[in-house]
């Protein structure tokens, strides 16, 4: 999809002379592909040594995997100084920050014991508001609507187990009754 | 022949009310979500995966497989209405098939795409059910080494597909066979990649790989483009049957496609990209006469909607027969359906025909009636389904993300669970930006453990010589396919002058 809204402005808001400069977006993604290779052989040596029939123990693959993270990592570099990567439009940074706060909102309302509404409840209205939908207010309250009946349906309805907080409790001391 | 027999004997599993509705849930959810542009059926049947599990292994299947069939027919609604195909299968439906609701003919346009839908799945249905016991017989002699070259195809094959580039559809490869390492190791009890984390030495659950790169990086995706592209519904313009005249013209384009659909499906080339393209050029090629004026004017031509959507669905069925008979997913959907069979234990392969009759031949009968349930939902109540295509942006990814986190945490019952979710969805929107295909990463993350698996078993039988992979000519011979997919591409786009067309398998269906 992104090959069909070509426009002039390739690359990312970090390196906007991307045409002609080095790709910095690339160059990091290259940079990751190393030390993924690196963790992976790292692991891979501190497998404790095996005599079997095989020759070779736990460790084989994962250093083949590894040797291939790091040929495609200089693949790579190659591609980001040749500028081969498809051209990126602007990004809209506010956006993506308030979709990965969604997610982040919910895992920390979680870990406090917050149970399931309030924690996707905010996550709901969150990303409702980073995909444009203003004020915070609204798509939170909605947010909270649509949680509520996703918890009684899987919850009451499919028995799937979803985690509790005080307004959850409240909810299945209703449909005990 | 038996395959009748055991093909009713499927038929009476199929039809027992329970499985009736799986079957209808599946197709009305396939289509809904192939209606919409931007969800397809991989990550419908990835955010299922978990709630599923109470559902049975032949309920969820057959659910399953209908999501799979109705994609296909949903994703034409979104390419003639909206311009947007809803996934890649549906890109040259969107062509003519706009052009003709644009010129008023909007009517005709959905009819010959249900009316072709349904005769390619019909067509890609015999043709499994017919083929499949074949290639059992032929995969019951397999051993490690044609098995260990048969996953190398798939793997070469997926990075490899049709444009994009193959340099990152390896690299993609590569990142889901690392995603594959982490946990246990099955043969020395060795965790791997575990950091000491108790959620990481049982394996990351494919679910979570799937619903991360794919729900929680296309939102990111769709949240991060500026350019907000006006998008117009076309309203329905003209009845959606199709005259005498008009399903003459159909015809032919029907069977071309969806031979050409049956061809390519089984062949690990990444979906219906392909034989869709060809369905397309064929029926462009072969126009005359007024025909021809519509498909290069701007009325829009029924013969290339009608070839295009018999292909998609035929080659679906067609995608379904080295999934059941060789356990090797060709798609994204097909690689989700693994990870379902999975899920309950069950191996697709050879074995699975003798030692699990009744579920395969269920399923396979139960395509059948999901393939009538499609067009019967799909004919008279198209415009039910053109009003899912007015929900506001914002409630539906909202919403996608609150059911991906419920289906995330309610089946692997931790919190960390969301936290892998998250790093997975960031990966997910980097390779979306940077043109990484994901497909590659599920098929890696799946197939990548069976791989080694095979190879660790040869190397134990054979005392540790790696050259037992290169003694058996079946062996030799797919890996001679699997040089030919990958440097294909390359030629191809040196031939290819319109740089244009290479743009497809970008997104994962």
């Amino acid at each position: 999809m992104s090959a069909e809204t070509r426009n002039g402005e390739a690359g990312a808001s970090r390196s906007p002379n991307s045409n002609k400069a080095r790709d910095i977006g690339g160059l990091a993604i290259a940079a990751g592909l190393f030390m993924l290779a690196a963790l992976i052989a790292w692991d891979g040596a501190s497998y404790p040594v095996r005599r079997s029939y095989a020759q070779f123990g736990p460790e084989i693959f994962p250093y083949l995997v590894a040797a291939g993270l790091a040929i495609f990592g200089v693949a790579t570099i190659l591609m980001s100084l040749r500028n081969s990567f498809p051209p990126r439009e602007p990004m809209n940074v506010p956006a993506v920050a308030w979709i990965v706060s969604a997610v982040l909102a919910k895992i920390v309302l979680l870990y406090a014991g917050a149970g399931f509404i309030p924690a996707a409840g905010t996550l709901f209205g969150f990303a409702a508001r980073g995909l444009g939908r203003k004020p915070l207010w609204l798509t939170i309250l909605v947010g909270l609507g649509v949680a509520t009946l996703l918890y009684i349906l899987f919850r009451h309805g499919l028995n799937l187990s979803l985690p509790n907080g005080p307004i959850e409790r409240a909810i299945n001391g209703l449909f005990r009754r | 022949m038996d395959t009748l027999l055991l093909l009713l004997d499927g038929l009476a599993i199929a039809v027992q009310p329970a499985n009736l509705m799986f079957a209808l849930i599946g197709v009305l959810l396939g289509t809904a979500v192939g209606v919409m542009p931007g969800i397809g059926p991989a990550l419908t049947v990835a955010l299922l995966l978990p709630i599923s599990l109470s559902f049975g292994a032949t309920g969820s299947l057959i659910m399953f497989a209908g999501i799979y069939y109705g994609g296909m027919y949903g994703g034409a609604i979104s390419s003639i209405l909206l311009n947007t195909p809803g996934e890649t299968a549906s890109i040259m439906t969107a062509v003519e098939g706009n052009k003709m609701a644009r010129s008023g003919r909007g009517g005709k346009a959905l009819g010959a795409a249900a009316l072709g839908s349904f005769f390619g799945a019909l067509v890609g249905t015999i043709g499994l059910a017919l083929v499949s016991p074949f290639m059992v017989s032929v995969a019951l002699s397999f051993g490690p080494a044609e098995y260990f070259a048969l996953m190398v195809l798939s793997f070469v094959t997926v990075s490899a597909a049709f444009g994009g580039s193959v340099a990152r559809g390896l690299t993609a490869l590569f990142l889901g066979l690392a995603i594959g390492l982490v946990g246990i190791d099955k043969l020395t009890g060795q965790a791997r990649l575990s950091f000491g984390i108790p959620e990481m030495r049982d394996n990351i659950s494919i679910a979570i790989v799937a619903v991360g790169l794919f729900a929680i990086g296309e939102t990111l995706y769709i949240a991060s483009r500026k350019v907000n592209v006006e998008e117009k519904v076309e309203a329905i313009k003209g009845s959606v049957w199709l005259t005498l005249a008009d399903f003459k013209r159909c015809l032919v384009p029907y069977l071309r496609g969806a031979g050409l659909g049956f061809l390519f499906g089984p062949l690990p080339t990444g979906g219906a990209e392909i034989p869709t393209f060809l369905s397309y050029s064929t029926e462009r090629k072969a126009a005359r006469g007024i025909t021809k004026k519509e498909f290069e004017g701007p009325d829009g031509a029924i013969e290339g909607v009608a070839g295009p959507e018999a292909a998609n669905n035929a080659s679906a069925a067609g995608t379904l027969i080295p999934l059941l008979t060789l356990g090797l997913p060709t798609s994204a959907t097909a690689a989700m359906m693994l990870a379902g069979f999975q899920q309950y234990g069950l191996q697709p392969g050879p074995l699975l025909f003798t030692s699990n009759p009744a579920l395969v031949w269920g399923l396979v009968a139960s395509l059948f009636i999901a393939n009538i349930m499609l067009v019967v939902l799909n004919l008279p109540f198209v415009g039910v389904w053109v009003r899912l295509l007015m929900i506001p942006r914002p409630w539906l990814y909202a919403g996608i993300l609150t059911f991906a986190t419920l289906g995330i945490i309610g089946a692997q019952g931790s919190i960390f669970a969301l936290v892998l979710l998250l790093a997975f969805g960031l990966v997910g929107f980097v390779m979306r930006r940077f043109g990484y295909p994901l497909a590659p990463v599920l098929v890696g993350a799946i197939l990548g453990p069976l791989a080694e698996e095979q190879l660790r078993r040869g190397l134990m039988i054979n005392q540790g010589d790696w050259s037992f992979l290169l003694t058996s000519s079946i062996a030799l011979a797919i890996y001679a396919v699997a040089a030919a997919a990958l440097l294909g591409p390359v030629i191809w786009r040196m031939l290819a002058s319109d740089k244009s067309k290479t743009a497809f398998a970008m997104d994962g269906d």
